[in-house]
């Protein structure tokens, strides 16, 4: 029998009309690896909330169906009852953690308290678990102290220890940087050679393709398909479903190569032995180097510091022109202090900072605001108004646009963030990917010089990526720099002319994406990968 | 992260004392003046917690508590030395101001009991770990739900006071002045507060699901990692403030004192 069992699942959240689960069944068996993908609202949170019971015990809202976990009725059974056969893990680290415990140990006991578990089997679990996660050595360490990466391990070995039969990862990795992430997939990695039955909702198809034996396709509250990673993304109509296949699926595609199934390859070991055993080399396209123009940024010998103990910048010195930049590099590395720093968030202890060939070291950054926009990481950071439009009219009327010009340059950014319709509409109600393009709007419609933008595609799906990344083309062309924090190295790829890889205070290496891409050391010093296309390629050259 | 707790562990014995046996020493330190009645019962009193915060190491750090009452203190003692309503006999002038010995008598005795809640306050306060005196309430059936209420807020509170600062930094990038003259600062207002209320609400709502997934507010009694044993002197020390509770309250009614 199986041990998760949904029947017809059909689910509404209280006052919307939309069911966002419409007539789901399915039967997963124990130990299997299931991954759940599709476009943003497709349901994905709501069918694994639904596992744990918190759809409909905490959400309310209209129900029909079952969902059973090892015979148990999810709809029925208490969550603070069902959490001993079915954990959660999801986005956010940060809301994660209790808020009540001063060390990771006690954080980590939490769960184990509550369940009643006698005292030495509790501690013999937390540690087998805590060592397992490689987070025994930060147990006498505040965990709100800790890196994204370190607090999610955190979570995982919270719920880990309450041994449940059921493990759910709602996009765990979505909010961490790419050693972070890299952290978290180890763990899944081998909670899912361990025998857990493991469901992950996550953005990074090439990661789901590579653990899951089956993905749950979803769109619109119904289940598409249920099937392995190859027979899924060698589906024809994937991105009419807002899913863009694995990079190794398209490449595939692309040449046509096939399995004995007759699917498209989804891992990269999979495509690599079918390209060589097909002697097909595929070949990537140079993408046309983009030349420096004219210089807008000069930072000369900056220094700064936010403690007397720890030098943040020590004599820093950095051009930046008009092709649009990614920064990029581990949390710590310096990058949002640098661009709070061009911002005039900040101001250096040393050097200057040049802006169009003036100094802007002691500039407010009121005086800034008409000149380099900047986009928050946390679009909730901002957002204030009870309707979009006015949300994204409130800084160019601050800046001093008339009225009209304001209205005229809001619309104008909705739409480029795609978000025509929506003017009208209360910006918390959004789904927080929508919330996101609302900031990003707010910020376009300010017209300045430069816009800088803080992990623009946390939260975006293929749809939401390819609007922020025609944006970045768009604004480029017409001459205004376009500067952004990120993480997701394909992305980086695809639309940036320059990028700059920072560690510890320091640019390590800048050039175009292919010559940075090629510096293997710096790559390594600064702990990133290569996008995976440029993986696939390096193994097949 | 920064706390917002003012206890400190310096591997002292006042912080491996029970949390009870300090809470029974704020009730002693400040009752026995208060019944005995004599002045110089605050003087042994303050005396005593002062040595009691130096033994703990913490002597420093009641400083700025100290610091804090000292202009209450002074108020008290200028408003009842000038004008308290008994105010007879002339104590002392200061050119044209003229301080009364009954004005002066009652700022001392204020100004004293003050001095000694906060500093037997401080005894506990900066050597307790709230998280040890809520667990230890807990196993003594105070209810787990307050009992989150309160360790949160101690970890929960710093957080958003920093979420408050990014919020500020992002709301002035969009050309919005936080700085100025009192129009300006209540034009800001709002643009700074819903987003701090905002995230604080979403914030709570996932909390609140990472609590259930956790099985906060289940029925059975919950398990503890350690019992917190008893200080030695946890038992002596306890019987002796009690002691000297029940001979302050003997002298005053047998007339010693």
């Amino acid at each position: 029998m199986a041990l998760i069992n949904i029947e017809n699942l059909k689910y509404k959240y209280p006052g919307t009309d939309r069911l966002a689960l419409d007539g789901i069944t399915l039967s997963i068996e124990k130990g299997e690896f299931i991954g759940i993908c599709g476009r943003n609202g497709a349901g994905k949170s709501t069918l694994s909330q639904a596992i744990i019971g918190l759809v409909p015990q905490f959400y309310k809202g209209a129900y029909g169906g079952k969902v059973e976990v090892d015979g148990v009725n999810c709809e029925s059974r208490p969550v603070i009852e069902l959490c001993e056969k079915v954990g959660l893990i999801f986005q956010n680290p940060f809301n994660q953690l209790t808020g009540a415990k001063e060390t990771v140990y006690g954080e980590v006991a939490f769960g184990l308290q509550n369940l009643a578990i006698e005292r030495d089997e509790m501690k013999k679990r937390i540690e087998t678990v805590m060592k397992q996660l490689d987070i025994w050595q930060y147990r006498d360490r505040n965990p709100f102290d800790l890196s994204g990466g370190q607090m999610q391990r955190v979570a995982i070995a919270s719920v880990l220890v309450m041994e449940p039969e059921v493990l759910i990862l709602d996009e765990p990795t979505s909010q961490l940087d790419p050693q972070g992430s890299e952290e978290v997939f180890r763990v899944v990695d081998q909670l899912s050679e361990s025998g857990i039955t493991v469901i992950m909702i996550e953005q990074k198809l090439e990661k789901l393709a590579a653990y899951c034996d089956r993905i749950i396709l979803m769109d619109d509250g119904k289940m598409v398909d249920f099937d392995t990673p190859e027979k899924i993304f060698s589906r024809a109509d994937l991105e009419e479903l807002g899913v863009q296949p694995p990079v190794f699926t398209r490449i595939a595609k692309e040449y046509g190569v096939k399995n004995e199934a007759g699917d498209y390859p989804a891992k990269l070991e999979d495509t690599v032995r079918l390209f060589q055993e097909k002697g097909v080399k595929p070949v990537r396209a140079a993408r046309a180097k983009a030349e420096a123009a004219a210089e807008v940024f000069n930072i000369d010998q900056m220094s700064f510091s936010y403690t007397e103990e720890v030098q943040i910048f020590n004599e820093l010195s950095l051009k930046l022109d008009r092709r649009a930049t990614a920064i990029i590099g581990q949390n710590g590395a310096g990058k949002t202090t640098l661009v709070r720093l061009l911002k005039g968030l900040l101001k250096p202890a040393g050097g200057n900072i040049y802006y169009g060939g003036e100094d802007i070291s002691g500039k407010t950054v009121a005086m800034l605001a008409d000149k380099v926009g900047y986009v928050f990481q946390n679009p909730d950071d901002q957002i204030f108004k009870y309707n979009v439009l006015d949300e994204v009219m409130f800084g160019p009327l601050n800046i001093g646009m008339a009225e009209d010009k304001a209205k005229e340059e809001a619309v104008r950014a909705l739409a480029m963030m795609g978000l025509e319709g929506k003017e009208d509409k209360n910006p918390y109600d959004l789904d927080l990917n929508e919330r996101k393009m609302v900031a990003i709007a707010s910020v376009i419609a300010m017209n300045t010089d430069v816009l800088i933008l803080d992990e623009p595609t946390i939260a975006q799906d293929y749809r939401g990526k390819k609007l922020i990344g025609e944006m970045i083309k768009n604004l480029t062309e017409q001459g205004r720099l376009v500067i952004a924090i990120l993480h997701d190295m394909d992305f980086v790829d695809e639309y940036f002319d320059r990028v700059i890889v920072m560690a510890h205070g320091e640019v390590l290496c800048e050039g175009s994406a292919d010559e940075v891409y090629s510096m293997d050391a710096e790559l390594e010093q600064a702990r990133l990968h290569k996008p995976h296309m440029r993986q696939l390629l390096e193994l097949l050259s | 992260m920064k706390s917002i707790s003012l206890y400190k562990d310096k591997g002292t014995w006042l912080n491996l004392m029970h949390p009870y046996t300090k809470l029974l020493y704020i009730v002693a330190a400040i009752s026995i003046p208060l019944i005995g009645g004599k002045l110089w019962l605050f003087g042994v009193l303050i005396a005593a917690s002062l040595v009691l915060l130096a033994s703990g190491k913490v002597l420093r750090s009641a400083v700025p508590l100290v610091a804090f009452s000292a202009t209450l203190i002074i108020v008290i003692f200028l408003i009842q030395g000038l004008f308290n309503h008994a105010n007879a006999e002339a104590l002392f002038s200061v050119g044209p101001l003229t301080f009364y010995k009954e004005g002066v008598l009652f700022a001392c005795r204020l100004g004293l009991n003050i001095l000694n809640m906060l500093l037997s306050f401080a005894v506990f306060v900066l050597t307790t770990s709230p998280q040890e005196l809520v667990d230890e309430m807990e196993k003594n059936g105070f209810s787990p739900k307050f009992g989150y209420i309160i360790n949160s807020v101690f970890q929960i509170l710093p957080q958003m006071m920093m979420t408050k600062d990014t919020i500020t930094d992002a709301q002035r990038s969009r050309g919005l002045e936080t700085e100025g003259s009192l129009g300006v600062r209540m034009k800001a207002f709002i643009p700074l507060i819903s987003p701090v209320v905002m995230s604080s609400l979403v914030n709570t709502r996932e909390r609140a699901i990472a609590l259930e997934v956790r099985g906060f507010g289940r029925k059975n009694k919950k398990t503890w990692l350690e019992d917190r044993p008893k200080h030695k002197g946890d038992r002596v020390i306890g019987v002796i403030l009690v002691l000297l509770v029940v001979l302050t309250i003997a002298g005053r009614v047998l007339g010693w004192l």
